[in-house]
């Protein structure tokens, strides 16, 4: 089904290469249909630049296809929920060319990387777009080469951890399996490249009769923290340290993005405890304590991309939303000096893209199938209900 | 308006007579629940068009109309009216048989994940279907709800009347609102009994949609049951008076 709509994606090269794969008598006459009505829509909503290097103000507001070759090993943790089921419904994973990215990637195109990392927060109102701007910078991070460190939600490391294991490394910290165990598998997926090519610095010594060696490559690091769940979380911090000793050097230097959504839960409450019933400081989790070390800006050679986020968060009102209000006084300092990126809601040209997206009939059915949406007074209508947020616009379209 | 305020305190004083807890911080204008209004009230419109009309494109009844309700008072708009094109009055009967407590928010929102659903299944059959099989598939979650619904309406009905002493099952006709009712409550019972403990509301109840939106499932079972039920009690239908 993904090679069908691929071929659909091409209005170049569909009657030469590529025949649909459920084809049958009617599939001539539907390229047909396919290929006149195809280039007006193509322009206003959609742009074949799936690039995100090459994309510029021009596609603002368009939707670009991410290849569905790139789609897993990309994007393995780290999108919303709700766009995952999406995505699996349209068969396509299509993001919308928004400001706050182009920015991002903008700064990233120009910065220097022999200086001290530079940190970007993305913040703004619940269901902006923070998370999806993410992804889009950690797409083009990818597409540029560089290492991709993407911790999909620092909320689910200071929450809800069934087990809480004593750290062997250091007496008074926690260490949490499952979840370190979780991040690294999906780490590999995504970097699977570069974990034969960086080698250790340092000798990692696990229990009396295991140890990694020094020059071993670090692919073999992270199968053992997989597989022996037990020190996966030491061996996290393993390969953040290694990771930040080498992302700057000169020889087989890589650049190294460190993509952490839902930043604001790593300072302040978590709702773990003790096995004396009182409250888990974020400081004495393994995973949060290396994770701090990896946004402070001592080390030079990438980026450190941030988004802040309510909803998982731990004893914040729901209307905080600014740096200040979430990140708290300790967050603040630590993340001190930051680049902010404000992520706005929908602008009128961004809504009328989403909207025609949503109504677009030539890749799938129309999304939105109540006959009276697809009129002008329930566009009004869908505005008004809305106000221009998107996920809020992405819930109404999905049962209209 | 001395009238409505008269009104009013009547209405304040059938509440303080109704609950009898009429205290001296509570509010003189209360909302009663079932109260009645005087027939003078007019019922409000919540259409839009019909406030889009240009004063010259008026008829005469429309004219008298608006200047009678320019002078009469009108009775408050329930919380179910809106003006919105997506209002669906079967839908919204169909929210309030499933409401429980008066929770709308939790029926509604039980309602719109099962539209949403079915609309998902719907598009993923699509996308897998073959060319010449994709125009028959219906992705409109509206359009299958109504259609499942007419599917469920049982044409003729039963009542238990007593004759002699003993009481039989006589077939009788259907209103049309007593047909919707049982097809929506059918439904509601189905789902919410027949399920297995861990599927959620919204899942069962989009499955029995799509069942019987293709003429199979519980429900249409249970119809085709009391249809063969009127047949076989067919000889007592004479028993029926009306």
């Amino acid at each position: 089904q993904i090679g069908f709509s691929l071929s659909q994606c091409h209005p170049f090269c569909h009657q030469t290469q590529v025949r649909p794969l459920h084809g049958s008598g009617c599939g001539q006459q539907q390229e047909a249909i396919g290929m006149e009505t195809r280039p007006e829509t193509f322009s206003i909503f959609r742009t074949q630049e799936n690039d995100p290097a090459c994309q510029s103000e021009q596609h603002l507001g368009q939707y670009y296809t991410v290849p569905p070759s790139h789609f897993h090993t990309v994007f393995p943790h780290g999108l919303p929920p709700r766009y995952q089921q999406q995505v699996k419904t349209f068969n396509e994973g299509c993001v919308m060319v928004r400001q706050p990215a182009l920015e991002l990637i903008s700064h990233l195109k120009r910065a220097d990387y022999s200086k001290p990392t530079l940190r970007y927060l993305l913040y703004g109102v619940k269901g902006s777009g923070k998370t999806m701007s993410l992804c889009h910078t950690v797409h083009y991070c990818s597409t540029q080469g560089w290492l991709v460190l993407h911790i999909p939600d620092a909320h689910l490391w200071v929450k809800n951890c069934k087990e809480l294991l004593p750290s062997s490394y250091h007496a008074s910290r926690f260490d949490q399996p499952i979840q370190a165990s979780n991040w690294l598998r999906n780490f590999r997926t995504t970097n699977e490249h570069f974990l034969s090519k960086i080698k250790l610095r340092q000798r990692y010594v696990w229990t009396k009769r295991e140890s990694t060696e020094e020059g071993r490559p670090l692919g073999e690091l992270v199968d053992m923290g997989v597989s022996r769940v037990k020190s996966s979380s030491d061996v996290v911090g393993a390969v953040l340290k290694e990771l930040r000793l080498q992302a700057g050097g000169t020889e087989g230097g890589f650049r190294l993005a460190v993509a952490v959504d839902g930043v604001n839960g790593l300072w302040g409450r978590t709702t773990l405890k003790k096995e004396d019933k009182s409250p888990v400081a974020p400081e004495e989790l393994t995973l949060v304590h290396n994770l701090r070390k990896m946004i402070n800006n001592d080390w030079c050679g990438g980026a450190v991309i941030a988004t802040l986020s309510q909803t998982g968060s731990l004893y914040a009102p729901s209307s905080a939303y600014l740096p200040q209000e979430l990140l708290g006084e300790e967050g603040f300092d630590s993340m001190d000096p930051f680049v902010p990126v404000p992520v706005s809601l929908y602008s009128e040209k961004e809504f009328e893209s989403c909207y025609l997206y949503y109504l677009d009939h030539i890749h799938f059915h129309h999304w939105l199938q109540h006959p009276h949406s697809q009129t002008e007074e329930g566009k009004k209508e869908l505005i008004f209900l809305s106000n221009r947020n998107p996920s809020v616009l992405e819930r109404l379209c999905a049962f209209l | 308006m001395a009238s409505t305020s008269g009104l009013r305190t009547t209405l304040s004083k059938m509440a303080a007579s109704l609950t009898g807890l009429l205290k001296p911080w509570t509010p003189r204008v209360l909302l009663v629940r079932w109260s009645r209004y005087n027939p003078y009230y007019l019922e409000p419109e919540p259409r839009k068009e019909v406030y889009h009309i240009p004063e010259t494109e008026l008829t005469p009844e429309q004219k008298e109309e608006r200047e009678l309700k320019s002078v009469r008072p009108i009775k408050a708009a329930t919380n179910s009216v809106t003006s919105s094109v997506f209002n669906d009055p079967v839908l919204s009967k169909f929210v309030n048989m499933m409401m429980k407590d008066g929770d709308k928010i939790i029926a509604k929102g039980i309602i719109t994940q099962t539209l949403e659903n079915m609309k998902r299944k719907q598009v993923e059959k699509y996308h897998k279907a073959p060319e010449g099989k994709k125009a028959e598939i219906e992705c409109n979650p509206y359009a299958i709800f109504h259609q499942a619904l007419e599917n469920c309406k049982p044409v003729i009905g039963l009542a238990s009347i007593q004759k002699g002493g003993k009481f039989y099952q006589v077939p009788i006709p259907l209103t049309d609102n007593r047909r919707r009712f049982l097809a929506m409550k059918w439904m509601i019972t189905e789902c919410r009994d027949n399920k297995h403990r861990r599927t959620l509301m919204y899942e069962k109840l989009s499955q029995e949609l799509l069942a019987a939106f293709s003429k199979e499932g519980n429900v249409v079972k249970r119809k085709h049951e009391l249809h063969k039920m009127a047949e076989s009690n067919r000889a007592y239908a004479h028993y029926r008076w009306w």
